[in-house]
């Protein structure tokens, strides 16, 4: 086969070539994402990224000061240490650059996973503690979801995002997870998939391993959240909107009775043989990394 | 600096232009194959492939699409050479390619990179992250020396 071009007078004349060149994701989604790839977006992004208390006091807020570094690290246009480096660099303790740090070792822990259980990373790792079998979740994503089209006005607009960027917020991603898994009782392997079409860093290790994560296939137990959560993370967006035209109904409720609601046949909130029940553990979904501290 | 015939083969795990095989073999024909297979397998939308292609406008390679053991034994063949530089990749298709190679071109030798670690601790417990981050967190936080 041919070489392919590498002569473009600038980024509209390259989308139009692909577009050409690869019909089929072209027909799947049109969008292209405003990242830019390439080690010289890569290093600005970089030289502008806040690493020590900023990043730490704000990362869990959808407008929080988060790197999007995700989409590099992930094609290896920047490495770990070198991103490591440069946040130690900007920082006078390294403590202070701890929970950027660990992030990045999240990256790491994925990825040493992976090599460990090679295409395994697509069963369940684990059995679900969901008090449900795999068996009782569907196997395909529904249109509804597919298309973002639920009626859940923040899940429509977090598969937007994920449609028209290429990349969501941490927080976004686990809420979206959670949604797919334990509201809708879909397998995580559909939303796996989903996110691997669009994500621009997306790959089996940190996004199939997060699914899992969130499924409680790799985890002592599942993730979930309330609204409350996502009103607070999400800032004002939908602060004075009423639950009708927001579709949020099935978020309203303390975790208790959320617990009850999503996962009848167990005690969740008050299983103590469960060493991460009570009180609640930080949560994540890995890439560029973010917490949910539980309410 | 060796004198053996060698290319670099680019993957996307790896779209890094001071990545190791770059450096060993600067100057050496380099080639990145989008992998149809996989497009189609993982139905990767346009704006990935936009993303990885401005990487790889960036760097030194030759871009092909198709099947990639089949490229990649070709561009061998067209440049006579006698050793393929690559990047590391957790990947068991990039492990399935790299064999496939040494079996097809027994003749070539085919190197795997791997770039400065995280941390360069190997034996660590990964049944939880709380488990590993216990054992590597001094290491991680020291900047590589």
């Amino acid at each position: 086969m041919a070489d392919m071009r590498r002569d473009f007078k600038d980024r509209e004349e390259l989308v139009a070539y692909l577009r050409e060149q690869f019909p089929e994701a072209a027909a799947r989604s049109p969008h292209v994402s405003p990242f830019i790839g390439g080690r010289t977006s890569a290093e600005s992004r970089l030289a502008v990224s806040k690493f020590g208390a900023e990043y730490a006091q704000t990362r869990n807020y959808v407008t929080g000061s988060v790197t999007r570094l995700s989409p590099y690290i992930r094609h290896g246009v920047l490495t770990l240490a070198e991103v490591r480096d440069a946040a130690l660099a900007q920082v006078s303790r390294a403590e202070d650059a701890e929970k950027f740090i660990s992030e990045l070792g999240w990256r790491d822990y994925w990825q040493r996973v992976y090599a460990q259980v090679g295409d395994k990373i697509w069963q369940d790792l684990e059995p679900y503690k969901t008090g449900f079998t795999a068996d009782d979740y569907a196997d395909e994503l529904p249109d509804d979801i597919r298309y973002g089209e639920t009626g859940v006005r923040f899940i429509d607009d977090l598969c937007k995002e994920l449609f028209t960027l290429g990349y969501l917020h941490n927080h976004g991603r686990m809420w979206l997870a959670a949604y797919v898994v334990h509201w809708r009782r879909v397998k995580w392997q559909a939303g796996a998939r989903w996110f691997l079409e669009h994500l621009v860093d997306g790959d089996p290790a940190s996004n199939n391993l997060s699914w899992q994560w969130v499924a409680s296939t790799y985890s002592h137990k599942p993730y979930y959240y309330n609204w409350d959560n996502v009103l607070r993370f999400t800032g004002k967006k939908y602060l004075n909107a009423s639950p009708r035209i927001l579709g949020n109904e099935a978020f309203l409720g303390t975790y208790e009775v959320i617990a009850r609601r999503l996962f009848p046949n167990i005690d969740l909130e008050h299983d103590h043989s469960q060493p991460h029940q009570s009180p609640p553990k930080p949560t994540r979904f890995k890439q560029d990394g973010k917490k949910d501290k539980r309410r | 600096m060796s004198d053996v015939k060698t290319v670099i083969w680019v993957h996307a795990d790896n779209l890094n232009p001071h990545s190791q095989p770059f450096k060993l073999a600067a100057g050496a024909p380099a080639l990145f194959v989008f992998d149809d297979a996989l497009l189609q397998a993982w139905g990767i939308t346009l704006k990935r492939i936009v993303f990885m292609y401005e990487c790889l406008l960036e760097l030194p390679v030759t871009i092909r699409r198709g099947d990639v053991l089949e490229e990649l034994t070709r561009f061998v063949a067209e440049h006579d050479a006698l050793r393929v530089l690559t990047s590391y990749s957790p990947s068991p298709r990039h492990a399935a390619i790299c064999a496939a190679l040494r079996q097809r071109l027994p003749r070539v030798r085919l190197e795997v990179l791997s770039e400065a670690p995280f941390v360069r601790a190997q034996q660590v417990d990964l049944k939880r992250f709380s488990r590993y981050w216990q054992a590597v967190k001094g290491e991680a936080l020291t900047r590589t020396s």
